[in-house]
């Protein structure tokens, strides 16, 4: 996603910096090994593409196939992107190149549409026979050429409708394939003009694939994408109350006295609260951090009829006279998130800037003077890049507020366990199923602090180990309690080795990762116990779990040692990068954990 | 706007483009006498140019450029009498 501000996007400085990039040396960041494929040129938008990256925190190691190889690459199974082992591959396909195309066709053009989809589809099955990577697809520009005018419309076949019968085509087909995203290049385009965007010289003298003003726009859509899916994302939105949800200062106005609904500019707020809304719909969770006395801040969201958000749409509520950096540290422990997926939206440049200099890594974009351009600003920075969406995030708002009461409820417990009793916590452990493998996939991908090994499986990964039953047991935990159901909280993946001369089996833990929202519940402790119990039925001696140390995952630097596993050498391991740390503990000296949580019955 | 004024707005974008505050170009100078001078270069060159004198060349006129001398003669011709 974009962190800094859209006049940054500028194609000249941004070719400098990457230059300047390529000398420095490689920093630690995490290594994203990125294909880019073109029936246009790729090599400015391979030097965007590295450049945005870096911005957004990654490495990106670029393979650019050059001009015009796509089906070179995807068909030969030896290939110079094969052997990259790419763990991304964009697919930049230009309506500009598809007119030659559809000019050229003497026949019937009713079925180029189908036909040239059928092409694109084909090219996304025979890469993945070769790799799980992201697939990112561009889809095609509305062409200018219309032949008919308006009445284009009504004339199957004419260009313009076969370019909206394939982005049609290319959305569909995309749902129904795993690891595969669409850039929505049409749209990019025609945000900024598809007049601007053709730049029909530099297509003629280089094949650029648009003006080089907006080709950073291009790339920045495909890094959003491809960040998105190693699990960056924003997670909350913390909003400011005064000017910002509505017009004018509740502490001075009265609930009578701020703009909202219709008087002067009070639809726009209006507009604004029902795009947050749909945010919270989403699954994003929504924070009030206003300076007011609490008692005020509230009234317009229990007495104001034009309302949009309520009460309940608000998971955490501070309003105080604390400095809001301050404030967002406690909402930050409340919700138990990294600083990295808030974003903070306030009218008062005062604070934002506040905000910036001591929390650099909450997201904090500018906001418009007139507040009816809010939701076009916010909108247009794309904050909001996913790489799934599942019923799981429809519930996360629910689920976070169910937490707040059992917060509530802890204080009246002097002894923690008494507390988890009350709880009536049920659990399901269960190997991977078809049915809950995008849920898994999509934890795996959002999991950053209570992560052990940060490996991201995708769908088609998970879905390979679920059917390799000889060799993996990999694990999806659901914790419910008497408050209700917490859904899919946990993933562990476990591995034995195959028995050779004789020797016994070895368990690894190659993945073990769990929500934060259940942390001290007591789901390790049983979760552990299982562990233990498959490793004795397989009949190895000792399992070995894996820690591998990243900037988020400080908090679980601890969890072998805490059950007592022993720090084993280090392996030597080429290259650089933390090096996964190798923890043993024998099955026979295993200690039973005590988990107040029943297995859910029936099961 | 004399050729060697046009000349020494030249050199600007050109140590811009090519990141080099100390690139001297003359009317002789080509592709081949600057390392990073490569096609894709020359796509970025032309923008920026165009850019930096509000000037748009013809895809003609862009291809048929031989050397910095020919650059100049362009823009020279290319530029608004007013501003000549």
């Amino acid at each position: 996603m974009l962190r800094t501000q859209p006049a940054s996007l500028d194609y000249f400085a941004l070719t400098k910096a990457a230059k300047r990039l390529a000398s420095t040396a490689p920093s630690s960041a995490r290594v994203v090994r990125i294909a880019v494929l073109g029936d246009c040129a790729t090599q400015q938008f391979a030097t965007m593409i590295r450049i945005l990256a870096h911005h957004a925190g990654v490495r990106a190691e670029v393979y650019d196939a050059g001009f015009d190889t796509v089906e070179n690459e995807v068909f030969d199974a030896a290939s110079g992107l094969y052997t990259f082992q790419p763990e991304v591959v964009i697919l930049l396909n230009t309506v500009q190149a598809l007119r030659g195309r559809y000019f050229a066709q003497k026949s019937d053009k009713l079925t180029f549409a189908t036909d040239q989809l059928d092409k694109r589809i084909g090219l996304w099955d025979a890469l993945r026979q070769h790799t799980q990577a992201l697939i990112i697809q561009t889809n095609f520009v509305r062409p200018y050429e219309r032949v008919f005018g308006n009445y284009d419309h009504q004339v199957p076949g004419s260009f313009s409708d076969a370019v909206q019968v394939m982005n049609r085509g290319l959305s569909e087909a995309c749902r129904e394939r795993k690891n595969l995203a669409i850039l929505d290049t049409d749209d990019i385009a025609s945000w900024f003009g598809r007049a601007a965007w053709f730049d029909e010289k530099r297509w003629v003298l280089a094949k650029s694939p648009c003006a080089l003003d907006f080709l950073p726009h291009l790339a920045q859509g495909a890094v959003d994408i491809a960040t998105a899916s190693l699990g960056a994302g924003v997670k909350c939105v913390i909003l400011d109350l005064d000017n910002t949800l509505w017009g004018g200062v509740i502490g001075d106005d009265g609930v009578d006295g701020i703009r909202l609904g219709h008087i002067d500019d009070g639809e726009a707020f209006v507009a604004f609260q029902a795009f947050l809304k749909e945010l919270r719909n989403r699954g994003i969770l929504l924070a009030v951090c206003s300076k007011n006395d609490h008692h005020n801040a509230v009234k317009p969201f229990r007495e104001h009829p034009d309302m949009v958000l309520k009460e309940d749409d608000i998971t955490v509520f501070v309003a105080n006279w604390q400095n809001k950096a301050q404030n967002i540290e406690t909402i930050k422990e409340t919700l138990n998130i990294g600083y990295d997926s808030m974003v903070f939206l306030d009218d008062n440049v005062f604070e934002r800037n506040l905000v910036r200099q001591m929390l650099p890594e909450v997201i904090v974009p500018e906001l418009p003077e007139d507040p009816v351009d809010y939701v076009k600003y916010v909108a247009s920075l794309n904050l909001f890049e996913t790489a799934s969406f599942s019923e799981l995030d429809r519930q996360r708002a629910e689920l976070y507020a169910v937490e707040a009461k059992r917060e509530g409820l802890k204080h009246s417990f002097s002894n923690i366990e008494d507390y988890l009793k009350s709880l009536e916590m049920t659990i399901v452990v269960d190997r991977f199923d078809t049915f809950n493998l995008p849920r898994i996939a999509q934890l795996i991908q959002r999991s950053n602090q209570f992560n052990l090994a940060t490996r991201r499986f995708n769908e088609a990964q998970c879905e390979a180990m679920m059917r390799d039953d000889a060799a993996f047991l990999p694990l999806h935990i659901s914790l419910s309690d008497k408050f209700g159901d917490h859904g899919l909280i946990s993933v562990v993946v476990l591995r034995r080795s195959k028995p050779e001369d004789g020797q016994p089996p070895r368990v690894y833990i190659d993945e073990y990762l769990m929500s934060c929202r259940v942390l001290l519940r007591g789901v390790e402790q049983y979760v552990m116990n299982e562990v233990f119990r498959w490793a004795a039925t397989s009949g190895a001696e000792a399992v070995e779990g894996c820690f591998v140390p990243t900037s988020k995952n400080g908090m679980v630097k601890d969890f072998y040692a805490k059950f007592g596993f022993e720090r084993l050498p280090d392996e030597d391991a080429p290259g650089a990068g933390a090096r996964p740390e190798r923890w043993e503990r024998r099955v026979a000296d295993y200690v039973q954990q005590t988990a107040f949580i029943q297995p859910l019955s029936g099961r | 706007m004399m050729p060697t004024a046009v000349l020494e707005k030249l050199t600007a974008v050109f140590r811009d483009v090519f990141d080099d505050d100390a690139l001297l170009i003359v009317a002789a100078t080509t592709a081949s006498d600057i390392d990073d001078w490569d096609s894709l270069a020359h796509v970025n060159l032309v923008v920026a140019v165009e850019k930096a004198f509000g000037l748009s060349f013809t895809t003609k006129e862009i291809s048929s450029l031989n050397n910095v001398g020919e650059f100049v003669n362009l823009i020279h011709r290319k530029m608004p009498p007013s501003r000549a």
